[in-house]
């Protein structure tokens, strides 16, 4: 799941280092649009819901927020 | 109570005072009175509307909250005998007792806002139109209503997505709704950023108070010496656009872009500073906005907390909607897969730039001036992939410095050109100043500037202001903290700075009749 995520992560914004970044949000590094590119991908290609009340900063902080909160969506 | 009045000087030394003689556990306390003194003193008779907005949210905050309580307790209890169905039902119908809730607060507290704000607006519109004259309904605006409204908007959209906790102390709530500092022109807190701040007392720090009163004074310097100075030229050519043409109204647009940057950032300032000097610190509202390189970006450092706003509670909640997902999705058959994908995107943005707009105010100049923002984002989105093979059929080197440079000048050309729209009497005043820029001066250009209420020496006193001020933004876009580096200066040379930036006020400051400077602008909002 891991590689799928980096992989769409690097298709959205190709100039970010996503295996250092751990503050993504935090520091401003992802813009709202490339959330909304990268909320649309995680649910077409996992089949999950996420939706707005899961936009936290530490749900997309890090590549591994990211695969916690697929985890968690796949539940 | 204006931020640059003596009063205001004189009733923050005393809040100051209080705070720091009273017990900690009860500053809170002090900052709620101080709060609800200076609202009184400011704004009496409109003092009930932020009352019952602080009661309505208050009471529903605590009806939501109860609600997400006993679903957490309700689920802890039953971890194991609930199906994967079952929870997904109980959160669903959870869901929309809350949301029932949080739509009836935001109808109420909207609706005072819509009525006190834009109903009157549009009634003497109408009664334009038909000839005739509307009724004066007696209602004032109250003194920072769309702050107030918007603060209390973002705690019951994070009460109902279970970010927060509700509050059970309406005393302590009512602090938050009403903060001194913020109330007349933000910025826009967040509860979980503000709340907690304000409610625990601070030990008095040397560092916070001086640190303050030095943002207080940086403040009061853009307000005074700069906003203020230029306001006489933006004013005169604004309020008789039909006098002037050509480079006369470039010029008065030019400087309006920079007196509402530094009215607004100076109001602000002076806002986070008194907070400071209580250990409170406030969020950012500006982060040298004409550095931006697209009008994007813009946005994410020109009235932050409004922009966030918008971000947080319109645009993520339409672009991740199900309705507009679904919609997308259907498109993509008749458009292609990139206009399906963006149209979630495409409409939030124009909602989100269509608030900020009517955020300002109900006149169409406002909403113009919300979709010429929005528009050119649109234009930036729907043209990327054609703007990137520009980009490499002219061989342009993005990585340098000349592109970056040309990208920082091409937006803040836009953004002086949209100033327009909210600064003219009316967006017909607008159309028509755009098109004079177009036309010669009709008498000499120099003469002409020199006509327009400000002296040889005035120009000299903006440049130099406008210098200083862009040399400390440069300094800071390079990472360097200004007042942290002050505190490594020798004493003499720091003392030397604040006592020239204290008489940089008192002489070069724009003082009108009894010695009061003209309101801020983001008050009116």
């Amino acid at each position: 799941m891991k590689e799928k995520i980096l992989e769409i992560l690097t298709d959205i914004r190709p100039d970010i280092d996503y295996t250092n970044e751990t503050a993504l949000i935090d520091d401003g590094v992802l813009a709202s649009l490339d959330i909304v590119a990268i909320v649309g991908e995680f649910n077409e290609e996992f089949d999950v819901e996420i939706s707005v009340e899961d936009l936290l900063p530490e749900n997309f902080n890090s590549v591994d927020a990211m695969v916690t909160l697929i985890t968690k969506a796949q539940e | 109570m204006a931020f640059t009045s003596f009063y205001f000087l004189v009733f923050v030394a005393i809040v100051i005072g209080a705070y720091y003689v009273t017990p900690i556990k009860g500053r809170w306390l002090v900052l709620l009175a101080a709060s609800y003194a200076f609202y009184l003193i400011s704004s009496p008779k409109t003092f009930v509307f932020l009352l019952s907005a602080t009661v309505i949210t208050f009471l529903g905050g605590w009806y939501i909250g109860a609600q997400n309580a006993a679903h957490k307790s309700y689920l802890a209890a039953h971890k194991e005998s609930l199906s994967k169905e079952e929870k997904k039902a109980l959160k669903a119908k959870v869901q929309k007792k809350k949301r029932r809730a949080a739509a009836l607060i935001l109808i109420c507290n909207f609706g005072v806002l819509a009525f006190l704000k834009y109903f009157k607006v549009y009634l003497e519109l109408l009664a334009d139109k038909l000839g005739g004259i509307a009724p004066d309904l007696g209602v004032l605006i109250p003194l920072g209503i769309s702050f107030y409204t918007f603060q209390a908007a973002a705690y019951i959209i994070d009460l109902y997505r279970n970010k927060i906790e509700a509050d059970h102390n309406i005393l302590k709530f009512a602090l938050f709704m009403s903060f001194f500092p913020q109330i007349i022109q933000g910025p826009i807190a967040r509860y979980d950023h503000l709340a907690g701040q304000l409610y625990e007392g601070h030990a008095f720090s040397y560092t916070n108070l001086a640190h303050g009163m030095q943002l207080v004074l940086w403040g009061f310097l853009k307000k005074l010496v700069i906003a203020d100075r230029v306001a006489i030229l933006v004013n005169q050519v604004f309020e008789h656009y039909g006098d002037y043409s050509g480079g006369i109204v470039l010029v008065a647009l030019l400087f309006y872009t920079i007196q509402i940057y530094a009215d607004f950032s100076g109001g602000i300032d002076i806002a986070r500073g008194v907070a400071q000097m209580m250990g409170i610190e406030m969020g950012h509202n500006f982060m040298r906005p004409y550095f931006s390189d697209s009008i994007s970006e813009f946005w994410r450092r020109w009235h932050m907390s409004l922009s966030f706003w918008c971000r947080d509670y319109i645009f993520y909640s339409i672009s991740l909607s199900k309705f507009f997902g679904k919609m997308g999705k259907r498109l993509r058959s008749v458009f292609g897969d990139r206009i399906g994908k963006l149209f979630p995107v495409l409409v939030a943005q124009m909602a989100t730039f269509l608030t900020i707009g009517l955020w300002h105010g109900a006149e169409f100049k406002y909403i113009a001036y919300g979709l010429y923002n929005g528009g050119i984002i649109i234009l930036g989105l729907l043209l990327e992939p054609y703007l990137k093979k520009a980009v490499q059929v002219l061989h342009i080197n993005t990585a340098h410095k000349g592109w970056k440079v040309f990208q920082v000048l091409r937006t803040f050309s836009l953004i002086v050109i949209g100033r327009m729209f909210p600064k003219a009497v009316s967006f017909s005043a607008a159309l028509s100043m755009y098109a004079s820029i177009f036309q010669p001066c009709t008498a000499p250009f120099v003469g002409t500037l020199f006509s327009l209420g400000l002296s040889g020496g005035d120009f000299v006193v903006i440049l130099l202001g406008c210098l200083v001020w862009f040399v400390i933004s440069w300094k800071q876009e390079k990472g360097l903290r200004i007042r942290q580096s002050m505190d490594e200066m020798p004493v003499l040379l720091r003392w030397g700075i604040l006592l020239a930036g204290f008489a940089a006020v008192l002489v070069l400051g724009v003082y009108g009749p009894g010695y009061d400077a003209s309101a801020f602008i983001y008050r009116g909002f």
